[in-house]
């Protein structure tokens, strides 16, 4: 059994009177691919920006090989290893789709040639090889995904936390993306994955957790998470009762 | 204890002015986010609108309000219609780049033409003060004072009691649900930058007889401004007035209790230690 | 085509004096390149950081100060208090980061303002240091000689060659950092901060650097504004007006280019300068103006806006 590489050991936040996220622990294997899925609302993108730093958790750890990153800035942790992928894409508009990438690179390679060429390596790898020059603003929307991921790529991570990279995409591209993602896991770069595209997430995952409400539901093999009661029940709605919350 | 009440007094009559300049830059950046760096000279402007109109027609400044409020607003109008309204979706910074550009011009332009000498408005029922109870009052700043108190009466009930005014302050609230509601958002900005306009204006008629009028008075004032509107909270009328009544108490009782020199700074760190650490004003009213 | 340029400018910078020798046109030229040195210095913090300061005046006036003050008390020369004037800049940038950089966009901007206001008020409170209003005073400079015959401080051709070297000095130390990591990451946090963290980049860091050169260059732009005119005082050194002017400059000029500050000085200095020749006052009108005119027309600038027509001309799709 590989040795974890993340582990979120009773994670809560909540804002204000709203709990967020309740007591969630999982772990991450080194190398494999975690999908984190569950309805609209659950907490998800929460948990991520607890992770990567851009909030802090009400109570719990989250434990990177063991260290907790609880308190760091975000560029402390995502020197640290861990980078991620917004929701909404965020590309830095006014510059080229090299210079993006370029900047992410320039946290491993100082000095700008080496930079460059370590973004153009990226950006081939992600298939952006002949729109390096074009501004970031004029990509497709599939092309600025692409580019999202190139950036967080090139600052080198251990940890990827891709945050519903599917959103948007048609099927061919779903399919693409995955092979893409599973092409960054066998880099040996561990990748926890929310997803709403669920065919795409159980297909490649080798470990599915379930959030709901803020809080686990379920952790195992999609396998077992597609057969799992709750996993059902939270996604049909079971049927209304006086006191279940809509 | 005479003193303190001299002071207060003036404090009161100078922050009536005030507030009345804080709530005109309020409700535009409430309603449109646009920090207005040439609402200074706007009041600049109604000044020496005022002075033309006593040496050329020899009217007396608190008459030619009536004019100079409803110029001012058409003058507003015009203002953002044909100019800031293609450089607003350009983001906050830009239009404040703009506007300091607008401030910059006016000023310079009226130093052009009005040249730099200072001017003062003289009326021959303003020699002698008024003494209730051994107070001085000034006959304009009193004249001023109620005015400006019904102009800004005037402006609050528009905004609480007719529909315009509640469209104005939904749209400060909420622009996009205002415009799902229905309300022209282009229309609502263009009616508030002739209001703010309007009372920049008219705030400048009523202190041209209490002032030395120059053509860059607009750069202090509009510091002055950002400290109220600041102080207030960012697109609160009431806070933009409770903002200058302050700003007015704490100028005229520093004069007097605080050590000359650094009297003026207290403004700026007061705006700092609010910008910091409650950016929605000291009230909570505003927007950060 | 730039490799053409750069010699070409440089011979005319030296070779200038010889040619204009009317001393009104020195004087411009002098005012022109001091005002790229200003306008270089914010464009680093205004232009690349993108974050925008309306009270730079206040490293301007810390280094006009410092260097006046080192020459009058201490007798350091001016060689060496320019470039302390800068130091000060610097050191005192450092504290007004920490309050200001809480604060993003048209709020720092405001929040820049108050601190260079309330600097100006220590300045004409503080008697003992600054002389308060009354101001400093130089009467005569330093004698310095160069190959043998002493520099005439009274022809404005040495002081000619100081601001040019500090121009173009000024103008490299940018190119350097458009180049280099330090650059590129002031862009990004120029787009979007919390993005910029996201890819490791120390955001606050990375302003503070600017910050401080940034700051630096205005000292540099002070103690040599000292040193010209031979005469500080609070209001003139600390003012809105010169903060406004720098902003100006460098936004008319062209953001994030580096010979956008010369552009800018070049156009609005020689304006204003001539109108004021004749009109004695109102010459920053054309300021206002072209600051109108670049929002909307032309946000590149004067430099970005014909880049851009050069590069359509030759058929370069560029970003």
């Amino acid at each position: 059994m590989p040795e974890a590489i993340l582990e979120l050991k009773g994670l809560s936040k909540s804002f204000g009177g709203l709990l967020a996220v309740t007591d969630l622990s999982f772990t991450a294997e080194k190398g494999a691919i975690i999908g984190l899925i569950g309805p609209n609302g659950a907490g998800k993108t929460t948990v991520f920006n607890v992770v990567a730093g851009f909030l802090p958790p009400s109570a719990g750890e989250v434990l990177l090989e063991g260290k907790n990153l609880v308190g760091l800035k975000p560029h402390a942790i995502t020197r640290k290893g861990v980078a991620r992928t917004f929701q909404i894409v965020k590309p830095f508009r006014n510059l080229s789709v090299l210079e993006n990438v370029t900047l992410a690179a320039f946290l491993r390679f100082p000095l700008r040639r080496q930079a460059e060429a370590e973004a153009s390596r990226i950006l081939e790898k992600v298939g952006l090889k002949e729109k390096i020059r074009m501004s970031a603003n004029d990509l497709t929307l599939v092309d600025q995904k692409r580019l999202e991921i190139a950036r967080a790529l090139a600052t080198g991570p251990k940890l990827l936390l891709l945050d519903e990279p599917m959103g948007g995409l048609n099927a061919t591209e779903v399919d693409l993306a995955t092979r893409l993602i599973t092409d960054i896991c066998a880099d040996g770069v561990t990748i926890v994955w929310v997803e709403h595209v669920l065919r795409a997430i159980m297909n490649t995952s080798h470990r599915v957790i379930v959030i709901n409400y803020g809080a686990k539901i379920a952790d195992g093999t999609p396998q077992e998470v597609v057969e799992n009661a709750d996993v059902i029940a939270a996604y049909l709605g079971k049927r209304a009762k006086p006191d279940a919350a809509d | 204890m005479e003193t303190l009440i001299q002071s207060i007094v003036s404090g009161v009559l100078t922050g009536s002015l005030y507030a009345m300049i804080g709530v005109g830059l309020t409700i535009v950046f409430g309603v449109m986010r646009i920090i207005n760096m040439a609402h200074g000279d706007m009041v600049m402007l109604g000044m020496y609108g005022a002075f033309w109109a006593h040496v050329a027609w020899k009217i007396d400044p608190f008459l030619s309000i009536v004019l100079c409020v409803p110029a001012g607003f058409v003058g507003g109008v015009l203002l953002y219609r044909f100019l800031l309204r293609k450089i607003v979706p350009g983001g906050e910074l830009n239009t404040l780049l703009y506007t300091a550009g607008l401030s910059l011009f006016v000023a310079n332009l009226a130093l052009l033409i009005w040249t730099g000498d200072y001017r003062t408005i003289k009326l021959p029922y303003a020699i002698m003060p008024l003494r209730p109870m051994g107070i001085s009052v000034p006959i304009p700043l009193a004249i001023a004072f109620v005015m400006a108190i019904l102009l800004t009466a005037a402006l609050y009930w528009f905004l609480v009691h007719t529909d315009t005014g509640r469209a104005i302050r939904a749209t400060s609230q909420e622009p996009e649900a205002a415009s799902l509601m229905g309300i022209s958002v282009g229309r609502i900005s263009m009616i508030t930058f002739g209001l703010g306009t309007a009372l920049a204006c008219g705030a400048g008629v009523l202190l041209a007889p209490s002032l030395y009028l120059y053509p860059t008075v607009g750069e202090i004032l509009v510091a002055k401004c950002f400290v109220i509107v600041v102080l207030g909270g960012l697109g609160s009328v009431p806070g933009a007035i409770a903002g200058g009544l302050l700003l007015g108490l704490a100028e005229s009782l520093g004069a007097v209790y605080v050590s000359v020199p650094y009297k003026d700074a207290i403004g700026f760190v007061l705006f700092l230690l609010v910008l910091l650490f409650k950016p929605a004003g000291l009230f909570g009213e505003g927007k950060s | 085509m730039k490799l053409i340029l750069v010699p070409v400018g440089l011979a005319a910078l030296v070779v200038a004096p010889w040619v204009v020798t009317d001393p009104f046109y020195v004087h411009l030229m002098i005012m022109v390149l001091m005002w790229t040195v200003l306008g270089a210095s914010w464009n680093v913090l205004g232009g690349f950081a993108g974050q925008v300061s309306f009270g730079h005046s206040a490293f301007l006036g810390a280094g006009a100060y410092t260097t006046m003050i080192l020459y009058l008390n201490l007798g350091i020369s001016p060689w060496f208090g320019i470039v302390l004037g800068g130091v000060a800049a610097a050191v005192i940038a450092l504290p007004i980061g920490l309050i200001c950089f809480r604060l993003r966009g048209p709020y720092f901007a405001l929040s820049t303002m108050a601190v260079a206001e309330i600097i100006r008020l220590v300045a004409l409170n503080w008697e003992s240091l600054t002389n308060g209003p009354v101001g400093l005073l130089i009467t005569t400079l330093p004698p310095v000689t160069i190959a043998g015959s002493p520099l005439d401080w009274e022809s404005k051709v040495p002081f000619y060659y100081i601001v040019a070297a500090l121009a173009v000095g000024s103008l490299a130390a940018v190119a350097v950092l458009a180049r280099s990591r330090l650059g590129a990451y002031l862009l990004a946090v120029r787009d979007d901060i919390d993005t910029a963290e996201a890819i490791g980049i120390n955001t606050v860091q990375v302003r503070v650097s600017a910050l401080a050169l940034s700051a630096f260059l205005a000292g540099v732009g002070g103690g040599f504004y000292a040193m010209y005119l031979r005469y500080v005082d609070p209001d003139a050194v600390f003012s809105i007006a010169l903060s406004v002017e720098m902003v100006f400059i460098a936004v008319v000029g062209g953001l994030t280019t580096v010979m956008g500050p010369l552009i800018g000085a070049v156009f609005l200095v020689s304006l204003g300068e001539t109108f004021r020749t004749h009109f004695l006052t109102g010459h920053l009108i054309f300021y206002g103006l072209f600051m109108m005119v670049a929002i909307r027309y032309m946000p590149e600038g004067i430099w970005g806006w014909l880049r851009l027509l050069v590069a359509n001309r030759l058929g370069v799709r560029n970003a």
